[in-house]
């Protein structure tokens, strides 16, 4: 008998489907949230304090360097946070990747303990990414 | 218990002419991003945003952009098609859309919009 819970459809395993994950933390005396959209062959992931998408970034996996390929498709291309990330994301799972960093990017510190965040994530949760 | 996320999305799936097609929608404060597939991706990236004109009542404009892909002519015209009503429902905000259809027919667009409609976030 097939169980299906009711009101997250990250818990239900729809065929290849799209899925859609979503965490919080207080880091740094701030709440920063965390929405991941589950893709075939990548993700989408948004991080942010408030409901804004002020950039976005998309890293694929490149053949002939090891260093995956970024771009920003959306936003202020003078800020590297969101393009890098996703070129970490993507060496880090060989996928393609979607980040949207929204959160105050003089902040070094706070963007390293977000890394750090997400990545636990995936560890805790690997089917979600 | 888990501080409720902040970001609102709503998902359907639906076969259509036995392709199963996939609707995701998600409300930020200044984009509506809608996600529109039939291969479980993102594929092409597309900026449609209402161009304001003081003072002009006439029908509305729009500009779109493809941020990611290929850039053709029929892919502005099926990401105006399909999302303008959502930018005029929800307070002219921009939408980006993400396509990916094996099926670009019209009967396809019109099953699709009422999809995008069933997953009103805005």
């Amino acid at each position: 008998m097939e169980t299906v819970e009711n009101g997250d459809s990250s818990t239900q395993a729809p065929v290849q489907g799209i899925s859609v994950h979503d965490f919080s933390e207080k880091i740094m005396e701030q709440l920063v949230h965390f929405h991941v959209m589950k893709l075939s062959g990548g993700f989408f992931l948004w991080i942010g304090s408030g409901p804004v998408l002020s950039n976005l970034a998309v890293a694929i996996a490149s053949k002939h360097d090891s260093m995956p390929l970024s771009t920003l498709v959306l936003g202020d291309t003078s800020d590297t946070t969101a393009s890098s990330l996703a070129q970490r994301l993507t060496k880090k799972t060989k996928k393609q990747v979607f980040v949207s960093y929204n959160l105050p990017m003089t902040n070094s510190n706070l963007a390293l303990l977000v890394e750090d965040r997400i990545k636990k994530e995936m560890e805790l949760h690997p089917d979600q990414f | 218990m888990a501080p409720q996320p902040v970001i609102r999305s709503r998902q359907m799936e639906k076969a259509i002419n036995g392709i199963p097609t996939q609707v995701v929608c998600t409300e930020f404060s200044n984009y509506i991003f809608i996600v529109l597939t039939q291969y479980g991706k993102i594929g092409t990236l597309v900026s449609i945003t209402p161009d304001t004109r003081s003072g002009d009542i006439s029908v509305p404009m729009f500009t779109t952009r493809v941020l990611l892909g290929k850039d053709e002519p029929l892919t502005h015209v099926y990401a105006k098609n399909v999302t303008t009503f959502v930018s005029q429902e929800s307070g002219n905000r921009p939408v980006l859309l993400g396509l990916s259809l094996k099926d670009n027919s019209a009967e396809t667009m019109k099953t699709v919009k009422d999809m995008i409609k069933g997953c009103q976030v805005w």
